[in-house]
């Protein structure tokens, strides 16, 4: 039968002083994720190993792990499109808890800085509203990409410039914020456009395009972040 | 939960993800390449503006030499620097130079919106649209320039071409 190798990071901060590479040896089935085989070896082979996930069909996006070098969901990764040989490690400039789970504080606190959702002025049409908000498909198209992000965290660890600077909002970020100022239901945008016109802001994007790569949902930040740089330019 | 900054901070994991663009698309070598690029030419700017200044000056340059003891200081920096060596750090140099301008306009572009491809509805088998084809021309276009400003120098500097 077919296997698989799984060279699995792993570091327990409780208890090692070193990370270390565990080697499983995985017996392949067609269609096997990269999730399916860390969960037989969770299950068979090594009931120590600590993953996190939860959805196993790319809508949660907690599965988020290095394989072979670039950041992909577990559970959105055949095993077939890597290799049969797999090197799996926890997130990059991500904060490692054990194995290959990962903190997302600082993730979710960027996130939640740019107020990720709908800013009205209106309170009382809003309370007791009187008509609808029908949007065009071009308006709809303005911003129906970014809003198909699952909060995954795979462009914050491909980013280089949140590597060399974890101060720096991260794409998922940026392009979350244009996903609102797009729209055209949004009021706020001279308050969103302030939110990342800051010395580690929005400038500090070199466009290196990773995000746009590793996103399993198509969403493309780094053409987000470059939309919503003109938007700036323009004030 | 205790959160520990082990690897996903460490120096080599830092390093690598900012210098090493392996198994990333073409944009993210331009990334590599434009901040490599950018400070080599400031580093070399820096020296370029010191050197200059003793070749032309001495290092009285801020001050009026005199005059024997300038024609005997650009005498020995001309000595130093009449070396392949650095003249083929000038043809580095200069491939530095040319593509990180290139580039640079590139990036302009892209911080005005120019060049990119439109935000769509989700299609995740096509490239991101970020990575437009314009976009793409214009990064072979700074290679292709930057080498060309490299083969240049090597004629200008050793006269492989014109002989
Ligand atoms: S487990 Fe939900 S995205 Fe992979």
């Amino acid at each position: 039968m077919k296997t698989v190798r799984f060279s699995v990071y792993r570091f327990d901060p409780s208890s090692d002083k070193k990370e270390r590479y565990a080697t499983y040896e995985v017996p392949y089935k067609t269609g096997m994720t990269v999730l399916d085989g860390l969960l037989y070896i969770k299950e068979r082979l090594d009931h120590t190993l600590a993953i996190r996930y939860s959805c196993r069909m790319g809508i949660c996006g907690s599965c988020g792990m290095t394989v072979n070098g670039l950041p992909r969901l577990a559970c959105y990764t055949q095993v077939k499109e890597v290799g049969w040989s797999l090197k799996v490690e926890p997130l990059r400039n991500h904060p490692h808890v054990r194995d290959l789970v990962t903190n997302f504080d600082e993730f979710f606190k960027k996130h939640k800085s740019v107020k990720p959702w709908l800013v009205r002025t209106d309170s009382r049409e809003q309370e007791s509203p009187t008509s609808q908000y029908l949007q065009s498909d071009a308006e709809l198209e303005k911003y129906i990409q970014f809003s198909y992000c699952i909060s995954c965290g795979l462009c914050y660890s491909a980013c280089p410039v949140v590597s060399s600077l974890p101060e720096f909002p991260g794409p998922q970020a940026l392009a979350l914020l244009y996903r609102y100022l797009a729209d055209s239901r949004d009021q706020s945008r001279s308050e969103r456009l302030k939110i990342v016109d800051e010395a580690v802001g929005i400038w500090r994007c070199h466009f290196a395009g990773s995000c746009s790569q590793v996103c399993p949902k198509g969403v493309d930040p780094a053409l987000a972040i470059q939309l919503l740089r003109r938007e700036m330019m323009r004030g | 939960m205790r959160a520990t900054r082990a690897q996903s901070r460490s120096y080599s994991t830092v390093l690598k993800t900012m210098l090493l663009p392996a198994g990333y698309s073409v944009e993210r070598w331009s990334y590599t390449l434009q901040r490599v690029t950018g400070v080599v030419v400031t580093l070399y700017f820096v020296l370029h503006v010191v050197e200059t200044g003793n070749f032309i000056g001495g290092p009285g340059v801020w001050y009026v030499p005199s005059k024997d003891f300038a024609a005997s200081y650009y005498e020995q920096v001309k000595e130093l620097l009449h070396n392949p060596i650095f003249d083929a750090g000038l043809v580095i140099i200069g491939w530095m130079v040319a593509f990180h301008t290139i580039n640079g306009l590139r990036l302009t572009l892209a911080h005005f919106g120019i060049t990119l491809g439109k935000p769509t509805r989700v299609d995740p088998e096509s490239p991101p649209r970020s990575f437009s084809n314009y976009q793409r021309a214009i990064f072979w276009a700074s290679i292709a320039l930057a080498t060309f400003a490299a083969v240049y120098s090597v004629d200008a500097l050793f006269g492989v071409l014109s002989g």
